[in-house]
């Protein structure tokens, strides 16, 4: 028997780039490691990191822009997260002040992104999971339709799998990455099947386009990319999901009958509901294995202290 | 789970910052503590009166030291710890995993391939302890945390090095009957392949959920593990001739712990894919609700009385049951910690066993039961409660005799117990939670007369009072007959006074209600009056009750001795229906109803139907088998199963009442009316003389029995037993 090494390593404070970080500070924050894995290829909207705050009492997921990003837009949405609702909302409690470089940060909980559970487990998930994982998301874009907002960031990289259900990240990554009226293909940290042509060609997002990147999404957890043949999905996903990815927004089925559609079908056996992927036998076990892998090496993980006056993170709660 | 820290737990202990309380016992505290660096670590102390004992000192150091051999593989990692200081401390990592002996009573018995992964592992670490001259000498369930990736063994209270005189001296004291090899058991030198007996005893309890030589007192056991062969009941085949050389008496002939390793398992894949469900989300659950603690530090209790459990109170109040089940379950709070067990029996002094037979078990080969312990007799109560009530929650029995007390029901193991002398608490079951219903000691006066009514979630874990709890004012809690009817899907229904206590159950002066209360919502959702009763009635307002769909279906005896059944609404407690029975007589029915969501099945009698939606008879045996007379029934999978009197078990159609088959062979003449059979996928069981006898549901022909002294039968669905009450024990048999 062999422990998890490669994306979890990474993950959780092994990597190359955990060398790097652990020597930089960002706001009132030490890095700790990066969350996400180079080496799934799957394009992320933001840096993440697992960092610290200098009294050593704060751990926190830490987003920074890519270099070149738009600051400006990146802070302004997640300023607008802060006040995302729903099962699995990711809400920003913290960020930075103005003039200081971008970032903003959530409280830690042990997380992979949905590229790296895959790597871990060794290829697509297993459909009650996929399942579980799309009314999990779809009812919490459900929420987020209903306070009139859209999410415009759904991405394989946006889920971020934990041991009590997913959390969705990088909201507003396609409205960040370049203003309505611009097109955005091709920019960096889009992953290019998960973002709705609508919205590609420079659309203002609404709340049809989550629709079609959620789709895109569960294709990838099932199959592992955004843009499956047909037959690669289940059988059972293939209808629901091919509707989903329809260019013509009106053509694509609404959240709750979706949310009928993934949860409802018994021949899953699942019964798949919100209460999350807690529930025995939803998660596969290298998941959990690499959460509980990546829980223990934060713990473990010791920022250095006194190099820099301690400045508290500006809460804006 | 961590608890908050109280006001006298210490600032800081070294370079650490207490955060939580792991947990607490004789020997001292176990802390969630951090680093100014933010690093997390669990935080061992001894308390500085323990440690101005040298000898405790030197324990603490060599236990230190022996973490440290073991490393951070197959241990938990050593981070620092200082022997010297006046409180000395040991901060190891926190371990992301349960106790195996909870992942048991979680799980239930272990799959094969999850005994054998973990068995390689526990061999590769008691090979690393020995190719340094360390003998574990304490290896049992407790001590081996299972993580995600591998087993860790912790607690070296008396891990020695090999031949060390004055070591041996130290540690000499303790042990666990249960997990030692029989050289250990006589007194004699425990080496290497005493730790391998060991392993082969925890493996034998992984795969089947009970340890090699049963349950018992010390004496019994230590007899056991050295002269008698292991219970191997329900190992694998496949393991059997991998564990029989293990658990040899003789340890020169017993293998070492590469052979053992090399038939457990090929080494193919992760540790994670060998775990079952279960244990996987509980590891899932460990590693993300460390992130969730908040540093919190309890106030100073305001008032001295409140916090001396030594001026025993006459009544169970709310109090009294808090001080109970703290005291009687610290050791508990420390293992769902799962970093350190100080409060087990490992280091330090043991819990003071419960006065009196009640703490003892039986030896297990005398009795066939799965385990058996010794529960107060039930009498004193006989006329008012519903004698010798017995509960399935969850993983757990809860009976309600003179004591109220929770046991696991796959090992028999008692969680918590409390007296009921002198009480009148009461407790309800839907099987996933229990709930208690008592006197408040609020502050507040009730405004019914007495103290407030007390209704509360009880933590099955350690039988404390938990949150949802309510105190109601606008009923007196003191009363004796205030009722707990039935809980279900969340809600209490309730039958409680207000007016005077006077010490039988009703008075004139008193008027009584049911009501139902929603735990959850926290709301009062209807009150309806109950009818006065006879002033020194001796039973209480209820004979059962359970919640059907929408009817709160309920057996009541009236004033001039006749039962009733009674169905209610459940949305606004309006009586839908009031039928008599005639012929039942009201001291056989106060036991669990039968009921579908269709009809009420009533026996003690004849054997009869009656429809859920308006009372009418379904169909009743005075006119179908006239002049024959049952016993309670029990439905199983639409059959319809009760006793009848001469002849034995009898299988009923529920809709027709049509007899689909009767038991053969005559035999089933002696059967025993008053306890109801407990039907399982084969066999029905029921009492005849002092045996329990399984009759096949397919041959209807009794089939093989147990010894019994019980009274009172239930089907603990999840551990697959028949749970056993009556003559003063509580046992468990196999329910097939």
């Amino acid at each position: 028997m062999s422990v998890t090494e490669g994306a979890t390593g990474v993950a959780a404070g092994g990597g190359p780039d955990a060398a790097t970080a652990s020597r930089r500070r960002v706001g009132p924050y030490t890095l700790i490691t990066a969350l996400d894995d180079a080496r799934t290829k799957v394009p992320v909207p933001e840096r993440r990191y697992i960092a610290r705050s200098a009294d050593g009492q704060h751990t926190v997921l830490l987003s920074l822009p890519h270099p070149g990003g738009d600051p400006h837009r990146f802070l302004t949405e997640a300023e607008g997260s802060r006040y995302l609702l729903g099962p699995c909302a990711s809400p920003v409690t913290a960020l930075a002040a103005p003039g200081e470089p971008a970032w903003c940060a959530r409280p830690y909980l042990p997380a992979l992104p949905l590229p790296t559970a895959l790597a871990v487990h060794g290829g697509p998930l297993p459909e009650r999971t996929v399942r579980a994982l799309g009314v999990a998301l779809a009812e919490t874009l459900a929420v987020l339709h209903g306070q009139g907002l859209t999410f415009a960031g759904v991405s394989p990289a946006a889920v971020l799998l934990t041991a009590d259900g997913p959390r969705l990240s990088c909201f507003g990554a396609v409205r960040a990455a370049a203003p309505d009226g611009t097109p955005r293909s091709g920019l960096p940290g889009l992953e290019a099947g998960s973002l709705p042509p609508e919205q590609a060609s420079g659309g203002r997002p609404r709340p049809l386009g989550d629709v079609y990147a959620l789709g895109a999404t569960l294709a990838y957890a099932a199959t592992g990319h955004t843009t499956p043949e047909r037959d690669e999905l289940p059988a059972a996903l293939r209808t629901v999901v091919a509707r989903c990815l329809t260019r013509d927004p009106g053509a694509r089925p609404q959240l709750a009958e979706l949310i009928d559609t993934l949860a409802g079908d018994a021949a899953a056996g699942s019964a798949a509901d919100s209460a999350g992927l807690l529930v025995p036998g939803r998660l596969p076990g290298r998941v959990i294995a690499a959460l509980a892998h990546q829980s223990a090496a934060v713990l473990t993980a010791e920022t250095s202290v006194g190099t820099a006056p301690a400045r508290p993170p500006r809460s804006r709660n | 789970m961590p608890s908050p820290l109280t006001h006298d737990d210490p600032q800081e202990i070294g370079p650490y910052r207490p955060v939580a309380r792991l947990g607490s016992g004789g020997m001292g505290t176990v802390y969630l503590a951090r680093t100014a660096g933010g690093r997390t670590v669990a935080l061992k102390t001894m308390h500085a009166r323990i440690a101005s004992d040298p000898a405790c000192r030197t324990r603490f150091r060599l236990e230190t030291d022996a973490a440290r051999v073991v490393g951070e593989r197959y241990g938990a990692g050593v981070v620092d710890a200082d022997a010297r200081a006046e409180t000395p401390w040991l901060a190891t990592e926190y371990v992301l995993g349960p106790p195996l002996d909870d992942a048991v009573a979680l799980c239930g018995p272990l799959p094969e391939r999850t005994v054998r992964a973990l068995g390689a592992a526990l061999c590769g670490a008691l090979g690393q302890l020995h190719a340094s001259d360390v003998v574990h000498r304490d290896l049992k369930p407790s001590n081996v945390l299972v993580t995600a990736y591998g087993p860790k063994v912790i607690d070296f209270g008396i891990a020695r090095a090999a031949g060390d005189e004055h070591l041996t001296r130290v540690g000499a004291a303790v042990g666990t009957p249960a997990f030692m090899s029989p050289e250990q058991a006589g007194g004699q030198e425990h080496s290497a392949a005493g730790d391998v007996f060991a392993l082969a005893g925890l493996l034998v309890f992984a795969a089947t959920g009970h340890p090699p030589f049963g349950h018992g007192q010390a004496a019994d056991l230590l007899y056991r593990v050295q002269y008698t062969d292991p219970d191997l009941t329900g190992v694998p085949e496949g393991l059997v001739p991998v564990l029989v050389p293990c658990l040899d008496k003789n340890p020169f002939r017993r293998p070492t712990t590469d052979w053992l390793a090399a038939r457990l398992h090929d080494g193919a894949g992760e540790f994670a894919d060998h775990l079952p469900d279960a244990l996987l989300a509980d590891i899932a659950r460990r590693a993300t609700e460390v992130w969730q603690v908040a540093p919190q530090r309890l106030p100073a209790p305001a008032d001295v009385p409140g916090t001396a459990p030594t001026a025993a109170p006459a009544r169970w109040t709310r109090r009294r049951l808090l001080l109970t089940g703290a005291g009687a379950t610290a050791a508990l709070t420390a293992a769902g910690a799962g970093a350190w067990a100080v409060t087990r029996e490992a280091g330090g002094p043991k819990p003071q066993p419960a006065p009196g037979p009640s703490n003892s078990l039986l030896p297990r080969k005398q009795l066939d039961s799965i385990w058996q312990i010794q529960v107060r007799p039930d009498d004193l109560f006989a006329d008012v409660m519903p004698q010798g009530q017995l509960h399935v929650v969850d993983n757990m029995v809860v009976t309600v005799a003179t004591e109220l007390t929770g046991v696991v029901a796959q090992t028999g193991h008692r969680q918590w117990s409390m007296s009921l002398m002198d009480s009148d608490w009461e407790v309800a079951s839907d099987g996933r939670r229990l709930l208690g219903l008592g006197p408040s000691d609020d502050r507040r006066a009730g405004k019914a007369g007495g103290d407030p009514l007390l209704l509360a979630s009880v933590n099955l874990l350690t039988g404390e009072l938990a949150d949802p709890t309510v105190s109601l004012n606008e009923f007196n809690g003191e009363l004796v007959a205030d009722q707990m009817v039935c809980t279900a899907n969340g809600v209490a229904y309730v039958a409680a006074g207000r007016g005077k206590y006077v010490d039988t159950t009703f008075s004139a002066a008193q008027t009584w209600y049911l009501f139902a209360y929603d735990m959850d919502a926290g709301k009062l959702l209807w009150t309806k009056p109950l009818p006065a009763r006879r002033p020194g009635s001796v039973r209480l307002y209820f004979l059962s009750g359970s919640v059907v769909g929408r009817h709160l279906v309920a057996l009541q005896e009236a004033d001039d001795g006749t039962v009733h059944a009674v169905v209610r609404d459940t949305r606004d407690g309006t009586v839908r229906w009031d039928r008599p029975l005639d012929g039942v007589k009201a001291g056989r029915v106060q036991q669990p109803l039968t009921a579908d969501d269709h009809r009420l099945y009533v026996g003690a009698g004849r054997l009869r139907a009656l429809r859920l939606g308006d009372g009418g008879v379904a169909w009743d045996t005075g006119t179908t088998r006239p002049g024959r007379t049952y016993g309670l029934p029990a439905l199983k999978d639409g059959t319809l199963y009760a006793v009848e009197k001469g002849l034995g078990l009898v299988a009923f159609d529920p809709v027709s009442g049509r007899v689909k088959w009767e038991e053969k062979g005559g035999q089933g003449a002696r059967a025993d009316l008053n306890a109801a059979p407990v039907i399982g996928t084969e066999y029905a069981y029921s009492k005849r003389g002092s045996q329990l006898w399984a009759v096949g549901l397919s041959s209807g022909a009794p089939a093989h029995s147990y010894k019994t002294t019980g009274d009172r039968f239930i089907a603990h669905e999840n551990a697959k037993a028949v749970i056993a009450q009556g003559g003063g024990f509580l046992a468990a048999f196999p329910l097939r």
